[in-house]
């Protein structure tokens, strides 16, 4: 089993939209709870963000975004993931999400949606009790 | 061990070879490559390093782009170091490379390291067994970026790759003594910049003194691309030598030395009573040294090599 190694997230951007600053604090967050923290940039397709998190093994998937676009690309990563085998991966969305997509998105298959003023202490709180999705 | 994970591997499903990744990763792959036997074909080992800042992950990007254009599969195991405070880190190698989401013959891996090991992940040999025997050509294997004493992953390549970047002056002088001595190519990186020819110049004069053929020093820019072809083609050349006549035996002794310091230093951290003990006797002159050594040899044997950050393991 795996119960001893660290929790590995992939953190990303999807998208045209180049804030990178909340998810690069996130993602030091993360680093200091102990966690093996992939940062895979910013810019990217759906389609190389899926690429990551299974070359990466990664337990978890954290996107921001901020664009507004978030219902166009979400769905299309969540897609991908279950077209890759990946539905154990845990996705995990940060940003500006109007509170009606909120709903959407956790309906779609998104573990949590954490907006503005989230405090770090939370995301690493709610990882941490999550574990590993089913890291056999 | 699951067995249809390995039946999945060789049936050459990616998901597989990642997940058997994090397995040696942790150290637990060692029935999966004893079934997995030796490798139908080589791949070739190229190990990246230098110091933190000089453009590895960059550089390791545009090799992978370069030889897959000349039609090679490429791996690449990315390190980056771990805290030996929290056994947390952060991966940000990958997001300097190539994003390549079509291309099968592409696979990018980061691997968190563990200080007190040299510069690349304490069971990474592991892992590259393991893309080799999924097939890849080529394994870029990315140093953490250390310095001097990152000889280790002499061992573990067929060809060390050092980089060195302008305006680093004397910097070399430190260096000659230790990696400089290993590389197989030294790369003048940033060789867009002004001064690239000076550190040309005194790396040429440095190995020159040492009297005997040196390997070669080339000017690589990865903004502007130049050099590139010339560092993969000096690459493809090589002959592959890890694991391979003379040298294997030396290069098996360097990864037993490393493995020794590991497991004196836990021995160190734990303060392990047996090494206190013997310390004693020998300050004392009731043991002389050889004795000393040969106790001390007995009791790392069954210390544990794994370093202090994580704990369960």
């Amino acid at each position: 089993m795996a119960d001893s190694a660290p929790i590995r997230v992939v953190l990303a951007k999807v998208g045209l939209d180049g804030h990178d600053r909340g998810v690069k604090v996130v993602a030091r967050a993360l680093r200091d709870a102990g966690m093996h923290v992939i940062y895979a940039g910013l810019w990217l397709t759906p389609e190389a963000v899926v690429r990551v998190v299974a070359d990466e093994d990664a337990d978890w998937l954290g996107l921001s975004l901020l664009s507004g676009a978030h219902m166009t690309l979400v769905p299309r990563v969540l897609q991908l993931l279950r077209d890759a085998g990946l539905d154990r991966v845990g996705v995990l969305i940060g940003g500006i999400v109007p509170e009606a997509d909120v709903a959407k998105l956790l309906g779609l298959g998104v573990a949590r949606v954490f907006g503005p003023g989230t405090a770090l202490p939370d995301i690493v709180a709610f990882l941490r009790a999550r574990g590993e999705v089913s890291h056999a | 061990m699951p067995d249809d994970l390995l039946d999945r591997f060789r049936r050459g499903e990616r998901l597989a070879l990642s997940r058997l990744l994090s397995r040696a990763d942790r150290g637990e792959a060692a029935d999966v490559l004893a079934r997995l036997g030796s490798p139908t074909k080589r791949a070739r080992v190229v190990a990246v390093t230098g110091s933190a800042g000089v453009g590895k992950s960059t550089l390791v990007g545009k090799l992978l782009e370069t030889i897959r254009l000349q039609g090679q599969t490429v791996a690449v195991l990315a390190c980056d170091p771990q805290s030996p405070l929290t056994g947390g880190a952060l991966l940000g190698d990958r997001f300097r490379m190539p994003s390549r989401p079509d291309d099968d013959g592409a696979f990018i891996r980061s691997v968190a390291t563990a200080g007190g090991r040299g510069a690349v992940a304490e069971n990474v040999d592991a892992m590259i067994r393991l893309v080799e025997a999924f097939g890849f050509d080529v394994v870029l294997l990315e140093t953490v970026g250390a310095g001097q004493g990152d000889t280790a992953v002499h061992g573990l390549a067929d060809a060390v790759v050092l980089l060195l970047q302008p305006e680093t002056g004397d910097d070399i002088q430190w260096e000659k003594a230790g990696v400089l001595e290993i590389a197989d190519v030294i790369v003048v990186h940033k060789a867009d910049l002004p001064g690239a020819e000076q550190i040309e110049a005194q790396v040429r004069q440095t190995l020159g003194v040492s009297g005997k053929e040196g390997p070669p020093v080339l000017r690589v820019s990865s903004r502007t691309g130049e050099g590139l072809d010339t560092l993969a083609d000096a690459l493809a050349g090589k002959p592959l030598r890890r694991g391979n006549g003379a040298a294997a035996g030396r290069d098996l002794l360097r990864i037993a030395q490393d493995d020794l310091m590991a497991r004196f230093a836990e021995a160190e951290r734990a303060q392990d009573a047996r090494l206190a003990r013997i310390t004693a006797s020998w300050s004392q002159g009731t043991l002389d040294s050889r004795q000393a050594a040969a106790e001390l040899l007995r009791i790392l044997a069954d210390t544990p090599s794994s370093p202090a950050p994580q704990t369960a393991r």
